[in-house]
């Protein structure tokens, strides 16, 4: 039962994990991101000023609480919204300066953001560009893709750290938890990947074409991960 | 206010906590997202750290409460043992590729293996056979007595063998 000398197997196999598992290290980003918020910490002689500017936070709050709340669907529906609108654009007058190459580096540095694995496209799903844009206040990237009936898909990735999933539109697809929102008559699956809030964008969202949409966005989701530059 | 020498000893453990978070998630950008989130709650609650104790142990005590709270293990419907371990596997990340898929991602049978094991089981495993924490540590960790650590040990490894002697038999 215990791990002692009477059971040689048991030793036997815990040397082999210990020997034998490949160890994961730290991506740099992540140490990075880790130190900053040190630093920022770091920074605690602010407290004082701080606390006088609470004060008059607390004023502005009062304020504020008469005014209507923003729930976590207000903020992803914002999004949306700038996102199916880019969508739009792009099935109207295309892309403004596409590249072919969603790791150019024109692209990263526009849109700070990098994307370590990007989808480029399949047997269903043919990459049209990549751009870098600017929706709602915040840098990002648009892919674009076409499938075999001409119809747009729009894959765009935006600087949003902290962005609240509305847990009620979440759904179950292939083993992923997207929140499928609707605006304008375009349907978006949203989902977060680290401080990058995900968005693929189509009209393909009718009930009989959902299994469709759901399986663009498998493919895109599987294969891009975009991560801040 | 935490000090800047505790957290440098903080970061001294990053490299074994993102070890341990992805194990536990199996997915890289969510371990990313669990190291963040466990170093920002350690230095928020630097406070509550008891000077002279394992600050290896509370730093990964702290990841796996997160891992919990965020993925809300608690809320799976499954029927338990008398050691609080499910008795078959379940997806423990539910925004993530489901387990088929992630396991065939894995480099050898040994991985393999272990990532079809429950939680319970496989953070025992890590953190007393690949980290080498005394069980006192994992039981802290784990939130239960030394005796079901060991017990967990056990059943773990038993599981393992026959998860091994089944790839080996392929």
């Amino acid at each position: 039962m215990n791990r002692d000398e009477s059971e040689p197997p048991d030793e036997a196999l815990g040397r082999r994990l210990a020997s034998e598992l490949p160890r994961y290290r730290a991506p740099a980003h992540v140490r990075a991101a880790i130190r900053r918020a040190a630093r920022g910490r770091e920074a605690a002689w602010l407290l004082p000023a701080l606390s006088a500017l609470a004060t008059a936070a607390v004023f502005t709050l009062v304020l504020l609480a008469t005014l209507p709340a923003t729930t976590p669907e207000d903020v992803v529906q914002e999004l949306v919204d700038a996102v199916v609108a880019e969508h739009s654009r792009a099935l109207m007058w295309g892309a403004r300066r596409a590249e072919l190459t969603p790791a150019g580096t024109r692209l990263m540095e526009e849109s700070g953001i990098r994307l370590d694995k990007a989808f480029l496209g399949d047997d269903r799903l043919t990459f049209l560009g990549a751009e870098p844009v600017y929706l709602a206040w915040r840098r990002g990237v648009a892919l674009h893709y076409v499938d075999p009936d001409g119809r747009h898909v729009t894959y765009v990735a935006l600087h949003a750290p902290g962005l609240p999933l509305p847990e009620r539109q979440r759904m179950q697809v292939d083993g992923f938890r997207p929140a499928l929102v609707k605006s304008a008559g375009f349907g978006a699956w949203v989902w977060k990947h680290g401080d990058v809030g995900c968005f693929l964008v189509s009209d393909i969202i009718s009930a009989a074409e959902l299994g469709r949409f759901k399986d663009y966005f498998v493919r895109v989701r599987a294969g891009t991960e975009p991560i801040v530059y | 206010v935490p000090t800047p020498e505790f957290e440098r000893e903080c970061l001294v453990h990053l490299d074994a906590l993102y070890n341990f978070a992805m194990y536990l998630t199996r997915n890289p950008p969510a371990a990313d997202d669990l190291v963040q989130e466990t170093y920002l709650r350690a230095f928020r609650f630097a406070h509550r750290f008891q000077p002279g104790t394992h600050l290896r142990a509370w730093l990964f005590q702290i990841l796996r409460n997160t891992f919990l709270t965020f993925y809300r293990v608690g809320e799976r419907e499954v029927a338990v043992a008398e050691d609080g371990v499910p008795d078959w596997d379940v997806p423990m990340f539910h925004d993530a590729p489901d387990d088929t898929a992630l396991v065939s991602d894995a480099h050898t049978d040994l991985e393999r293996a272990l990532a079809r094991l429950p939680e319970e089981f496989r953070s025992v495993l890590l953190l007393a056979e690949v980290e080498g924490m005394p069980l006192e540590d994992v039981a802290r960790i784990m939130g239960c007595p030394v005796g079901t650590v060991k017990s967990r040990i056990f059943r773990a490894k038993e599981r393992l063998r026959g998860l091994l002697r089944d790839y080996e038999t392929r």
